[in-house]
């Protein structure tokens, strides 16, 4: 009977497992490298059709039902009128300075109008168009935060806290998954490729000769110790009797060599071996390697420094311009007063659409290239402070001793 | 340190000629050096901690403000001038269309008028474009909005409502922000690990205010030696969640309705922009302090004080308005950097309520499987299954 029941569990266990196993896998899945960008992605494209829908919708409400808001003041229509007015009643007595004084005035009030309807913004239709939205929503969750296009209605403020709350925990995930990953092939390409560790040939040389130093510091240190003994217990034998000297330098000196004997077969062993041990140690010393805080630098700056130059071509900014964009956006500062596609939004549409959506691959790409950057440089810093340590404690043992 | 003095005074010992002497004077020559080097080590952390980085955060700050203050003044705003050129020009054109078209034929004349008018109207839209409000560098850069200015760089908000134009101030920003963001996130972990280990304290006190019975119970429990106690107590150090988003949300609110007494904002966009600027989003739609007085009142104001001290009531009270926007501001910046701390204070806690949960929640988790393998064992057959299955 048990062994019936023990077959029967036997049966049903794997169909169990599986479906664990798939769980896992699909929950692995979802936080995995990818699951994670898709997932970033497909919530920054719903935030950005819920954004449009909301602000659309609460404009044309407002439209609807407030109409007098949205008179358009014509500014220029007014202007003009007052102008008129001015010539009607100047026309009688003809003083040119009164007159031009008179129309500069109409001209400051024009101006200012002119002002505020362009600190306003384009309207907002024009706005929220997809590819606004979605740089929009780009900008809450990585909390950048341009500004130039922002929430008017109330529902529109309140979704966005509510996305902001949700979305800036997702994008941490995503920043530490990502950067996580990109360190770690970095790391291996840095050691595959700098170090030459890519060709096998140059690996194996150069840890058997690394291996051959090792073997004669290690002989140079037994040679010093050995002396060091002998010296040493020469002393204090001679201290105290000298009739026992020879056996006792004697005796030293057959352990000595029966010890050298055996750390030289020691020795030996790792370094008589076969193909399958050094690239056991090249495999381990891939672990081992960090790569050095000026890499890290070199990459984020070039990277703003590639941004500058794209941006630069697409925007029309100079290459200083261009790089402080960079350096604003990367570092999620965001200041808003250079934005991919402002420029460009009022000549050609599909050109803004290319344009913001390189931008924000620009971003996730750069931002999650900074977490990398970060995550090496700690490791460096962390390696760095331990060899200190180590040489502090090493220095004042010497002193000690 | 010590070990290196006790080791380092025997050297001294035997290298010294009169032994007694030598012992007197080596002691007396470390006193004042281990004195000046425990202050040095006092000093370090105290610069270290809490109040040190919130001391330099706040240099850094004012310095900073300093610093682009006489950046962008320098700054010669080409623009103003050359929109009061724009308009005499346009005014000139008009005069002339008048002077051209001497009798009255109104069609004509708005037409031609309305020509020039909307080619300056595309001129002007093409300056604003480019960065003009309207108020000249010495007007906008005041120092307490350059203080709010360095305050955004460094916490990475970045309202943008304020930018620099010059080069030299961009390239000034960008190397800013590269020694000050690191800087502030120093000041965030240490302002976290404080603020939690206080809060923690102070939550663990009037838990046990609260609950003084079940103390005693607890007491007992312990005497008993029973692990309940261990169990109770371990548990007790657990700030909730809960507690700390009440925190937020109280911190939140308090935010808002100062922010909507001071702005003059509805509450709606009050707690907006809180949210935002906790956030660290920072759209810029509603800045504080945005409604100031711009520094050509001030100095209007302290001249006209400096001219007479038999003041008016009236100028007093313009006076008072506006020191009293300076402590606004002032008490906007901390409520910003206090806010900060609070959001690190949850973050920590939450993280180490969340350490802990997942950890009772695996053990709960073990010992639930291993209660059901048990009596599933135990109901369905002999113990010896227990074993034979261990081998599987």
């Amino acid at each position: 009977m048990s062994s019936r029941r023990s077959s029967f569990r036997r049966r049903e266990k794997p169909a169990f497992a599986r479906f664990k196993d798939h769980c896992r896998h699909f929950t692995a899945f979802m936080f995995s490298n990818v699951g994670i960008i898709l997932l970033v992605t497909f919530y920054t494209i719903g935030g950005a059709f819920i954004f449009q829908a909301i602000e659309i919708f609460e404009y044309e409400k407002l439209k609807t039902d407030k109409p007098y808001r949205f008179h358009e003041r014509n500014a220029s229509g007014d202007c003009l009128s007052r102008i008129w007015e001015l010539t009607a009643e100047n026309i009688s007595f003809y003083d040119r300075q009164a007159y031009r004084k008179r129309v500069n005035d109409v001209l400051l009030d024009y101006q200012r109008a002119v002002v505020k309807k362009q600190l306003l913004g384009p309207d907002v239709d024009h706005q929220w168009s997809f590819s606004g939205a979605f740089l929009y929503s780009l900008t809450v969750i990585t909390t950048i935060g341009y500004g130039n296009i922002t929430p008017s209605s109330d529902w529109g403020k309140l979704v966005t806290i509510l996305y902001a709350i949700i979305g800036m925990p997702l994008f941490l995930l995503y920043l530490s998954n990502i950067g996580d990953v990109l360190a770690k092939s970095f790391k291996w390409i840095y050691s595959k490729v700098c170090l030459c560790r890519i060709c096998p040939g140059v690996a194996k040389r150069r840890i058997i000769r690394e291996r051959r130093k090792l073997r004669q510091l290690a002989r140079a240190l037994q040679l010093h110790n050995m002396e060091s003994a002998r010296g040493s217990s020469s002393t204090s034998y001679s201290s105290t009797s000298k009739s026992t000297t020879n056996s006792s330098s004697s005796t030293g000196s057959s352990d000595y060599t029966k010890s050298s004997v055996q750390t030289s077969s020691v020795l030996d062993v790792p370094y008589s071996d076969s193909d399958s041990d050094i690239e056991r140690e090249i495999r381990g010393s891939t672990d081992e390697i960090t790569v050095p805080l000026t890499v890290c630098v070199f990459v984020m700056v070039s990277y703003i420094l590639s941004g500058a130059i794209l941006f630069g071509r697409w925007e029309d900014w100079n290459y200083l311009d261009g790089s402080y964009f960079c350096f604003i956006s990367l570092s999620s500062i965001g200041f808003g007063d250079l934005v991919p596609g402002d420029r460009v939004i009022t000549v050609d549409k599909d050109k803004v659409e290319v344009s913001f959506i390189l931008c924000a691959v620009y971003l996730l790409l750069g931002m999650a290239l900074i977490a990398m950057c970060f995550n090496l440089m700690q490791e460096q810093v962390i390696h760095n402070m331990r060899a200190i340590k180590r040489g502090f404690k090493a220095c004042f043992r010497c002193r000690s001793s | 340190m010590s070990n290196k003095f006790q080791r380092s005074s025997p050297q001294v010992l035997g290298a010294g000629v009169g032994v007694d002497a030598s012992v007197v004077s080596s002691t007396a020559s470390n006193q004042p050096r281990k004195r000046v080097k425990r202050c040095c080590r006092n000093f370090v952390t105290f610069m270290c901690t809490q109040v040190g980085v919130g001391a330099l955060i706040v240099f850094y700050a004012i310095c900073g403000a300093l610093a682009f203050m006489n950046i962008e003044r320098e700054y010669v705003d080409k623009t103003a001038t050359y929109v009061l050129e724009l308009r005499q020009n346009y005014s000139q054109r008009l005069w002339n269309i008048t002077e051209e078209l001497n009798l009255i034929d109104k069609p004509l004349w708005v037409n031609e008028t309305n020509a020039v008018l909307r080619e300056y109207q595309v001129q002007i839209a093409a300056i604003i474009k480019n960065g003009y409000v309207g108020r000249s560098p010495a007007q906008i850069w005041s120092f307490p909005a350059a203080l709010m200015f360095c305050l955004s760089v460094i916490t990475m908000i970045g309202y943008g409502n304020m930018v620099p134009r010059t080069p030299w101030g961009k390239g000034f920003t960008v190397i800013y922000a590269t020694f000050g963001i690191p800087l502030y996130i120093l000041y965030f972990l240490n302002m976290g690990r404080v603020l939690a280990r206080s809060f923690k304290f102070l939550y663990r006190s009037m838990h046990d205010c609260t609950q003084e019975r079940s103390y005693d119970a607890r007491l007992e429990a312990l005497e008993n030696g029973s692990s309940l106690g261990a169990l109770t107590l371990r548990k007790k150090i657990i700030v909730p969640s809960t507690a700390c988003l009440w925190v937020i949300i109280f911190y939140v609110l308090t935010g808002t309705i100062m922010f909507a007494n001071w702005e003059k904002w509805s509450f709606l966009n009050s707690f907006y922009f809180c949210m935002t600027s906790l956030c660290k989003i920072g759209f810029g739609d509603f800045v504080p302090g945005a409604s100031l007085t711009t520094a050509a009142d001030v100095d209007a104001a302290t001249h006209k004080l400096r001219e007479d001290i038999s003041a008016d009531p009236n100028e007093v009270s313009e006076l008072q308005r506006i020191t009293d926007q300076h402590s606004k501001l002032a008490i906007n910046f901390i409520y910003m950097l206090l806010g900060m701390g609070l959001v690190a204070m949850c973050r920590n806690l939450m993280r180490e309520e969340v350490r802990v949960k997942l950890k009772e929640m695996k053990e709960d988790a073990k010992l639930c499987v291993e209660d059901t393998r048990l009596r599933f064992v135990g109901c369905c057959g002999d113990p010896r299954d227990l074993y034979e299955n261990d081998y599987y």
